[in-house]
């Protein structure tokens, strides 16, 4: 109870806060004579960049459950335009995420280190931030809000609004000098925090970094084989609604890693937001759902006739059971 | 302490003064009577609180109080365990132990539990919101007590745990898929080669 009432009283501090933030939201021409009025998707298109081409020693942390857990991030590009990148946990066992051009290593503490070809990191910082951003513009809206301060710098907030109810919002308050990330907030469609990414320290520079240096000598563990190989299997159910703009990504049989449970397996994506969707068989007959969330994924868990389906994904609560009630056999 | 003198004291908190003899004499006894200068300082601090100036901290004297019980306590030299204790001590190791497993599952899952529906007749009544509840339904934050556990009790926390070790076992594996999925949203080659300054006005 008494966790529970700090954790409300502290996003109804968060709310306050934003609050504040969005106050002088009203974009004001006087003030941005320096530099003309850009609009939300170049302000989102020149993040994408950065994050690409500038070398960055940065730290942030991601506060979700009534927790922050603090991050170091490393990017630079080194003299052959390879990129290198760092992801590291400051708290707790070793999470670390390296990156040198499209190798990418994971370093967990519960699977031996690995490596992955891929040209993209799965991180606290969605993916597609670096990538072609633009491409969202088919389920969600981009709005250009205003100005404030965050990290001592002025800051732009762009707001990524999906088209449709299903979805949550992504609000972004980019540099105005550099345009790097420099605060990111999940809402809810109700103005609800979920999950946010404050950036606590930011550093351009034109070198690399000691640590990027280090990390261009290092030896990364060695590349998982080809991992698109089992990337679609035919599965003989299929889920029939989907919010708009979701992909499938790929399909497979696994075994979940922790439970050793098998299960069939769909991943979707928006480019944004990823789903997954499990259905496996259960001991029990029925059970009823269930919601876990955290921060703002979402884990629903429900078993019907001896099926268990479960879907994992930042989505609403609402999203994920009408996906898992769409789901047929084939 | 005569009523009247409490008035006099009273009215002149208030600042009603009757006549200069007579306030002469009150702050005489003010002086040298403890508990009439208790009355002054009490009525003051009533009064703030009325007006609403009270300072953000009170300090009500209480060290000397605690002082002077320490000091009238008795030195023991060899305290003997009472039988109180010896009761108290074997009912929290027996309890204890499954709120910890309890307390450990929860922090490894570091899960925010949105609502569960354990009542299997409706089934598709109602929708949990999106907000966190501050009533857990599934009945699993049971208050700390002594009583001793129902059969029930232990049964809701085991399912418990076993919703917990589910709900992390798919979010961990989620993000596992996600990190062996095939590149895709990669960002085309013109992307980078755009020029901050092609930004229309």
């Amino acid at each position: 109870m008494k966790k529970l009432s700090f954790l409300l009283l502290l996003l109804s501090i968060n709310f306050s806060a934003v609050a504040v933030e969005t106050a002088p939201a009203t974009p004001s021409k006087s003030d941005s004579k320096n530099t003309p009025p850009i609009s939300a998707t170049l302000w989102l298109e020149r993040l994408s960049r950065a994050l690409k081409e500038i070398n960055f020693n940065t730290s942030f942390v991601v506060v979700k459950n009534n927790q922050a857990e603090p991050y170091h991030w490393f990017h630079g590009i080194d003299e052959n335009d390879m990129e290198l990148e760092i992801f590291a946990t400051l708290n707790g066992p070793r999470r670390d995420i390296l990156r040198k051009g499209s190798v990418i290593s994971y370093i967990e503490p519960e699977v031996p280190p690995y490596s992955v070809y891929s040209e993209q990191i799965s991180g606290p910082i969605p993916a597609i931030f670096s990538g072609d951003i633009a491409s969202l513009a088919s389920s969600y809206e981009f709005i250009s809000v205003g100005r404030s301060r965050i990290l001592g710098r002025v800051a732009q907030l762009i707001r990524i609004v999906a088209k449709e109810q299903d979805r949550f919002g992504y609000w972004l308050w980019l540099d105005q000098e550099s345009g790097l990330l420099l605060k990111m907030a999940i809402i809810s469609r109700k103005g609800q925090l979920l999950e946010q990414i404050q950036f606590t320290h930011l550093e351009i520079t034109d070198k690399l970094v000691d640590t990027l240096q280090q990390l261009q000598v290092a030896e990364l563990p060695s590349v998982i084989g080809d991992v698109t190989s089992y990337q679609d299997q035919e599965l003989n159910w299929k889920v029939n609604w989907l919010p708009s703009g979701f992909k499938q990504v790929k399909s497979n049989r696994h075994r979940i890693l922790a439970t050793k449970q098998p299960v069939e397996f769909v991943l979707f994506s928006d480019g944004l937001v990823d789903v997954s969707v499990y259905v496996g068989t259960s001991r029990d007959k029925q059970r009823d759902v269930e919601y876990v969330m955290d921060g703002a994924t979402l884990v629903l868990n429900q078993v019907n006739n001896g099926f268990e389906v479960s879907i994992v994904g930042k989505i609403p609560s609402a999203t994920a059971k009408a996906i898992a009630d769409s789901i047929r056999l084939k | 302490m005569s009523e009247s003198k409490l008035e006099k004291v009273s009215s002149l908190v208030d600042n009603f003064r009757d006549s200069n003899t007579q306030n002469e004499a009150l702050f005489e006894q003010l002086n040298s009577d403890n508990a009439l200068s208790e009355t002054w300082s009490r009525y003051h601090l009533i009064g703030d609180v009325l007006r609403d100036e009270l300072p953000s901290e009170i300090s009500l004297d209480l060290s000397a109080q605690i002082a002077q019980s320490i000091a009238e306590e008795p030195t023991v030299l060899a305290p003997r365990k009472s039988t109180l204790y010896r009761d108290i001590k074997a009912k929290i190791v027996q309890f204890s132990k499954p709120f910890g497993q309890v307390a450990i599952a929860a922090s490894a899952a570091g899960l925010m539990i949105l609502g569960v529906q354990q009542n299997v007749a409706q089934n598709d009544v109602i929708m949990p919101s999106q907000v966190a509840q501050t009533t857990p339904l599934a009945g699993f934050a049971s208050p700390v007590s002594f009583n001793t556990q129902s059969n029930t009790r232990l049964s809701q926390k085991q399912a418990y745990i076993e919703q917990q070790k589910r709900f992390q076992a798919l979010l961990s594996d989620h993000h596992q898929q996600i990190k062996f999925s095939v590149p895709r949203n990669i960002a085309p080659a013109t992307l980078s080669t755009k020029k901050v300054e092609d930004s229309p006005k």
